[in-house]
Order: structure tokens, then sequence, then C-alpha cells
């Protein structure tokens, strides 16, 4: 059977040897292998190269304003807990100019899933510093070098016990994969940064700059721990961790809202009844 | 006849919006008709706040300046308001050291916190004053029991029964006999219905089957969120409070494209944060309602105040061009039916929807004797099971078939340029189809328009929008009684102007517009329109809303200096 995600025809408006296209390819596999359906996927992004990527795919789609996927993603994954529903975009959308978003979507812990392209740079605007990228970064614009440090996605995410926070490679297509599916079949907000070089604007972070110092976190990793989930985030450089560093399941936004409510979506169903207006302008009497 | 202005004022934190509240219901129930409008700072405790009640005998729409009854909970109230008392008029309550500053009023000192005091808590003060007011006004004592029943229930039976002594104690404390009549029995003409703007949006949504309000608390119209808030339970909906306006008119555009009814609302402020999202909601076409609830600015300006100034700001914002509907109802009945067609034609024209209301329509109480429910089709999404969809598929009107996701169509929307699939483009062919199929609609949309509200009038005509039709109706009504054959033009939908407007408005005798603003933003919209004059304007941009007498010297002032040119 041919993966139904496949999008034919669609001409890619990315670089040759993007990162973007491990993430691509991973998501489209992962999809298919967990059995979904095109037409209960909604895949909701922002701008830049990595946002184009719901174009890619045979799904449905909101492509919508820059840094402002997640609250999208929330509003849909509640209207419609049927749908899976999946927000995707890079670090400058997701980490910059959607940063608070990102921050109370923890706190909301709806059930959606969160890829960041991260690959510490901006590529549409060509080349500028994100907010990962690493302090004394030399860019047109950063011409001093970068004089912040980078803002660490794994930490703020452990720090503020979210629900599942994980890091993948698009160098590892099959390692992703594993990622992302325990990702989407997560019930609640699941954060997943994904490292993925910048072949036209990164000469640092290179295909072979992470393979030298990446590794996956083993066994004796209990993401359950948050302490050590933590520390294990705070690790970079030399040796760089992969893989699931924190979860924590607890009731989802959704979860809570339709436990007390009398319905099971919000779709439009009509106009209020004859009765409900009456009882309603009844309380104005 | 009764036709009386109460004035009720004190710091804040001393209860005088819970005067408001009581006092409005039972004058409805005594038979009524009642006008209140609410004056307050932006703060929590101290400085001044006060509420404005009309009552009368027959419908009311709006206050007067001169009052017949001023209560003053602290001397600060007497000292600001004093000289807006008529002559013979009563005032009660405590002036501290303040002078007396004329024989023409009445006194009656009552120190309403020291009373409190002895019931064991200042608190009560304001209970104290709704008891002697009540008693001023010849009400019946067991209408307000009821009242103060339902209001402190939820805070338990010693606060309930505390505040029914301070009501008792107010109305042994006044010392004078009932100034009006006497009021047992409900009447059989009374009003049935007393609320305010923002319960009145808050309804218009409901009843329009909103399921989803996203929005960031600011004045003037967290109301509208506190009301849908306490309906959660009942009818299923979400009320989620965003992290900001920007989340919160996302949301909205996300729930909406998923297939529920979105509103959002905010003041002029947050509005600003979330034009961008307008922009989003015309390009992608998913229909949304956005209320802007006006306050002055620009920037912070008076939190707590009204104003009409955001006008020209709403019917441009957003960079580029594209189609939006700008309503502004004329009263609560009016907000109503104005949000469920709001919903209607959102959804008919897959474009947004602005509501501009103010400060003084979100806070203003109307009573009335029967409240109507326009006759609105419904719009019914149809197309969420057709194979090979493609969401902005050309169509002769510019309106595509809406889908949402979940059936068989899948459902493609794009805030950049898209092809009719909804997936991004950047050929330039596409781009000016596209770009017509949106504007397209304009043409529909403006036939949807209805012209604005008309009394003829010989002498002078007096032109308006909004919040302000209640005091323009009244104004026009009070030159006429006095020999001024004046005539009025009320708009409530502004954007798009409809057709035939200049035909309508040519030839009306001495136009004079009137908005709560500093360059007279309609009157400049319709000159820029129609192309005729409208150089006569009275405006206001201290905060606070036209009031009757007011409105009608002002008028009566441009007249006099015509007259004597």
């Amino acid at each position: 059977m041919s993966n139904p995600f496949e999008q034919e025809g669609v001409e890619i408006a990315w670089c040759p040897g993007c990162g973007n296209f491990g993430i691509l390819k991973a998501l489209k596999e992962t999809l298919f292998e967990l059995g979904y359906e095109p037409h209960k996927v909604v895949l909701v992004s922002g701008i830049g190269q990595a946002a184009k990527l719901p174009h890619y795919l045979k799904v449905n789609v909101f492509n919508g304003l820059h840094g402002r996927s997640i609250p999208v993603a929330f509003a849909i994954k509640t209207v419609n807990p049927e749908l899976l529903v999946i927000a995707e975009s890079g670090d400058g959308c997701m980490y910059g100019e959607g940063g608070n978003h990102l921050l109370h979507a923890i706190r909301r812990n709806p059930d959606i899933t969160v890829v960041v392209h991260d690959n510490q740079v901006y590529g549409l605007t060509k080349g500028q510093a994100s907010p990962t990228s690493e302090e004394g970064f030399f860019s047109k614009v950063q011409t001093l070098g970068n004089l912040s440090t980078p803002f660490n996605p794994l930490s703020l995410a452990i720090a503020q016990d979210a629900s599942f926070v994980a890091r993948g490679f698009s160098g590892d297509i099959e390692g992703l994969k594993k990622i992302l599916k325990e990702a989407l079949s997560w019930k609640g907000f699941a954060l997943v940064d994904v490292l993925q070089p910048c072949v036209t604007f990164n000469r640092v972070n290179t295909y072979g700059w992470y393979k030298e110092r990446v590794y996956y976190l083993g066994e004796n990793h209990d993401p359950s721990n948050r302490f050590q989930a933590f520390e294990k985030s705070l690790e970079w450089g030399e040796r760089i961790p992969l893989g699931i560093f924190y979860t924590h399941r607890k009731p989802t936004y959704q979860e809570k809202f339709y436990t007390q409510i009398p319905r099971s979506h919000l779709l439009y169903q009509g106009t209020l009844s004859e009765e409900s207006v009456a009882r309603e302008f009844q309380l104005l009497v | 006849m009764v036709d009386w202005e109460i004035k009720v004022g004190g710091a804040a934190g001393q209860g005088v919006q819970t005067v408001s509240e009581i006092l409005s219901l039972m004058l409805k129930r005594s038979g009524y008709y009642v006008f209140s409008l609410e004056d307050y700072q932006s703060r929590i405790r101290g400085g001044h706040t006060f509420t404005h009640i009309r009552l009368s005998d027959r419908p009311v729409w709006a206050a007067k300046r001169y009052l017949d009854l001023l209560v003053c909970l602290d001397p600060l109230t007497y000292q600001l308001h004093h000289h807006e008392v008529k002559e013979n008029g009563l005032i009660l309550g405590n002036f501290g050291l303040g002078e007396k500053s004329t024989d023409s009023h009445r006194f009656i000192s009552i120190d309403f916190e020291k009373e409190a005091v002895q019931l064991g808590n200042k608190v009560f003060a304001n209970m104290i004053a709704v008891g002697a007011i009540s008693s001023i006004l010849g009400l019946a004592p067991e209408l307000v029991a009821a009242y103060i029943e339902k209001i402190f229930a939820k805070k338990g039976e010693e606060v309930m029964e505390k505040n029914k002594l301070a009501f008792q104690r107010g109305r042994r404390i006044v010392g004078i006999p009932p100034v009006l009549p006497t009021r047992n029995s409900m009447p059989n003409d009374v009003p049935q219905f007393l609320l305010d703007g923002n319960q009145a949006l808050g309804l218009g949504a409901l009843l329009a089957g909103c399921t989803f309000y996203s929005a960031y608390p600011m004045t003037p119209s967290t109301g509208i969120m506190n009301f849908l808030a306490s309906k959660i339970r009942e009818y299923g909906i979400v009320v989620e409070q965003a992290e900001d306006e920007i989340a919160a008119v996302n949301m909205a555009l996300g729930a909406s494209y998923a297939g529920a009814r979105a509103m959002t609302g905010t003041s002029g402020g947050g509005f600003c944060l979330m034009v961008e999202g307008l922009g989003l909601a015309a390009m992608t076409e998913v229909p949304i309602v956005v209320i802007n609830g006006q306050r002055p600015g620009p920037s912070t300006g008076l939190p707590t105040r009204t104003s009409q100034a955001d006008l020209a700001f709403v019917i441009h914002a957003g960079h580029d061009e594209f189609p939006r509907f700008v309503f502004a109802p004329r009263d609560p009945q009016d907000a109503i039916n104005i949000v469920r067609r709001a919903f209607y034609l959102a959804e008919k024209y897959q474009v947004p929807v602005i509501i501009l209301s103010d400060q003084y329509l979100a806070d203003s109480k109307v009573s009335y004797w029967n409240l109507e429910m326009e006759e609105i089709p419904d719009a019914p999404i149809q197309a969420s099971d057709f194979s090979d969809y493609c969401r902005y598929a050309l169509t002769p009107s510019g309106v595509s078939p809406r889908a949402i996701p979940g059936g068989k169509a899948l459902v493609v929307v794009d805030s950049d340029e898209h092809d009719e699939c909804g997936h991004l483009t950047e050929d330039l062919d596409v781009r000016v189809a596209m770009h017509e199929k949106r504007m397209k609609k304009w043409e529909a949309m403006k036939k949807e328009i209805r012209l604005p509200f008309l009394v003829e009038g010989k002498e002078v005509t007096l032109l308006g929008w909004g919040s302000s039709w209640g005091v323009l109706r009244e104004a026009r009504e009070e030159l006429h009684e006095e020999g001024i054959d004046a005539g009025l033009v009320h708009f409530n939908e502004l954007w798009p102007l409809p057709g035939g407007l200049r035909e309508f408005l040519e030839g009306l005798p001495f136009p004079i517009v009137v908005e709560n603003n500093y360059w007279g933003q309609l009157a400049n919209l319709l000159e820029h329109e129609t192309g005729l004059s409208f150089a006569r304007r009275i405006t206001r941009y201290d905060g606070r809303p036209f009031l009757v007498d007011e409105l009608c010297e002002r008028v009566k002032e441009v007249l006099r200096n015509v007259q004597s040119v």
C-alpha cells in the first residue's frame, strides 16, 4: 500500500540537502505507520522554510501567521478532539515570534504535538541569528558576533513540567520516527525539538558536526525523573543527547473540559433552540 | 409623569455598582423604565466612581445632566456633583465638612459608613443607601429582599441577613416620607427585560450558536467574557482566557476553521494586536466576529471611559485591502441582533466582521417591554464531504463552498497567497485571480447593508452612529418639543456603506454630525464616500457620553451661531 500522505507533483522550495527533508520523510512515514488517515490529520504551521512542510503532505493544513501556530492548533483540537493536530515550524517561529504561546500551551496541556525544526539560524530571511544560535555566531546582522546566549527549549519545557519533551535529529530518520511515534501517540502536550542542519547559512552546525556529537539517551534514563531530565537537557557541546527526555502524563485541556460539559465537540450545530432562547430571556426579567 | 435622574457616587470599593444593579432591577420591577450608565476609574479601591440612573414612566434611552437626587457615599461625591442637582432637588448622604452651597436643595444628612460600622462592617454602607433611596422613591421593600437574596446567596446566610438589615436600617433612618408615589404592585404595562451592552453582546453570540470565545481581559469588553463564562456548563462552550490578544484572535480563527462559530472581544489596544490576525482571517477566508469595545486612546488612554474614535481605524485596519463588515449596535437590544447577524454574514461571505461597542454601551443598562428577535437565516457549512475538494475554488461570487476538516474534503488554508486548493503560490496570475475573488465579495456585501434609520426634520438633522442612538433620539424629541423641527439619521451598519447613500443624504436640512471623537470620523467618512459636505460637527472626547440636555444646548448653540452670522 502506498503512503496516502504522499503529495504528488509538488515542487519543494527547500535547498538541496536541507535538513527539512529528513523531518518531512520521518513525519510522513510515521503518520502512515501509525495508521492515520489524511483527512483526520491537521498540520498547523507558521512562517519560514520549515513552515512550508504541511504543503508537501496530503493532510488538512492551516498555514497561518509567523509564530502563531500553537494557539491555532490548540483551538482546532479543542473544537474537534477527533482530529490529530500537529503544530510545526522553525525555531524562529516557535521560540522567537511565538515564544509566549509555547509557554502558555505547556500550561494548558492541549493534546497536540509541536515539532520544531531547530537549525539555529534564520533561513528564509537569509542567515540572521535565531533564538537558538550560539553566542558569538556571526551574520550580516550579528556583526559583533551574537551577543545573546541561546534559548534552551528542552530545559524550559521540563522546568514548566511539559507533558512530553523530546529531541530528535533530522540526520537520523529512523531515530526521529521512533520519537515522533511516541509524541503523536502521547496524550497531552508534546514538544519535539528536531536538530536540523541548515546547509546554506549555518556552516558550524553541519551534518558532520552533529554526527560527531549526538547520542541517544539509554535505558538508564528515566523520563519520569524530572531532575535527571533537566540535567540531561543542559548537556550540549561535545556530546548532545537525543530521545525522550521527560514525560509526565496528566489530564489534558480537552479531557478536563469535555468531562465537565455536555458535548463531545464544539462544531456548529445551528443557532440556539427556541426553548433555550426563551430561558435566556427569562433570566433578564 | 415621573422622570427622575439619580446619581449615586462613592469611592471604588464602596459598592456603587451593586447599588446600581439592585436599584435598576427594583425600579424595573416597580414598573419604571430604567436607563443607567456607569462611570468608574481604573483602580480597585478609592478614587471616585458613580452610577447614573434615570427612571421614568415612559421608555428612556439616555441620561440627562441635571439631577433630582444625588446620593453621596463619601464627601467627594458631594464636592464633585452638587452643582448638578436641580433646584429643589434632594441631596442625601455624607457631605463631610463640605459647605452646603445653596439653600435651593433639600439635604438629608446620613453618614452611611458610620451607620454600617454600627452593623458590624462598613461594607454595608451601600445597602443602607439602597434602603434609603428605595424609601424616598416609594418602592415596596418586598421587591428588594428577593434581589438581595439573589445577589448575596453565594456569600452565605450571614452576609445575606446583614445586607437585609442594612437595607431596613436605610429605610428607617431616611426620615422623610416618599417623594414619589408609592409603588406596591406591578402595573400591567411594565418593562420586562433589563440588560446592559456586554450582556447583550454575549447573549447575541450564544443565540447565534457561538461555542468558542477566546479573549484577553480588557475593559470595557471583559463583561462579554464574564457573561459567556457563566454559560459554559449549560451550553458547553469554550471561554478561553488567552495569554494575549494575538493568541485570542488566532485561537478564534483555529476554532472557526475547525467548524465552530468563534468570536473574540477586546478594546482598541487589544484590537491593535489582533490586526495581523484580522488579515489572516481575510486571506484564509475563515469567518470570525471581533468585538472592539472602544475607550479613549491612543495607547492605554482612559481605560474605563467611553469613546467612538476607532471607526476610521477598524474600517481600514490591516495591510493591503480586503472586504469586511463593520457594525455598531445602538443599544443592548440592537446588540443582540447585530451579533447574530454578524455571525450569519461572516459565514455567508467568509469574511471578518467587526462590531464596535464602547464603554457607554457595554456598561449601560436599558429596560425593554419586549426583546425582538430579528429573522436571520442559517448558514450551514456544506462542503465537508466533497472529495477532490479545493477550499478556494473560483466562483462567480468569489465565495467558495466551505468545508471543515474531518470529512472527506482536505481543507488547506494559507496566509500566503495560494492557489484554488490552498497551496502557496508565487504565480502572479493566480495571485490576481485570488485577490479579485476576495475583493469581488464587496459588491454583494454592500447590498446586505441597510440604509440608516431616518426621521425627517425640516430645520435641522442630527447624524450619529452606534451607542449615541438613545441620546440622539431623545435629543431630537426634546428639540421637537421646544419647537425645533429636528430630524435624525443614525447608522448601526457602517461598512460597507450602503448603496444609494448620496441620494439618501442629499438635501437633508442642516446636518450636524454628533460623535464621541475629535475629528468627526463618520462625518469624514460620509464626505469621502458621498462627496457631500458635513462641516457641522458636535464632538466630545473627554471620555464621557453625551447627555440629552447637554446635547440639545449644543445643537441650539450651533443654530444660534448660524442665525447671528
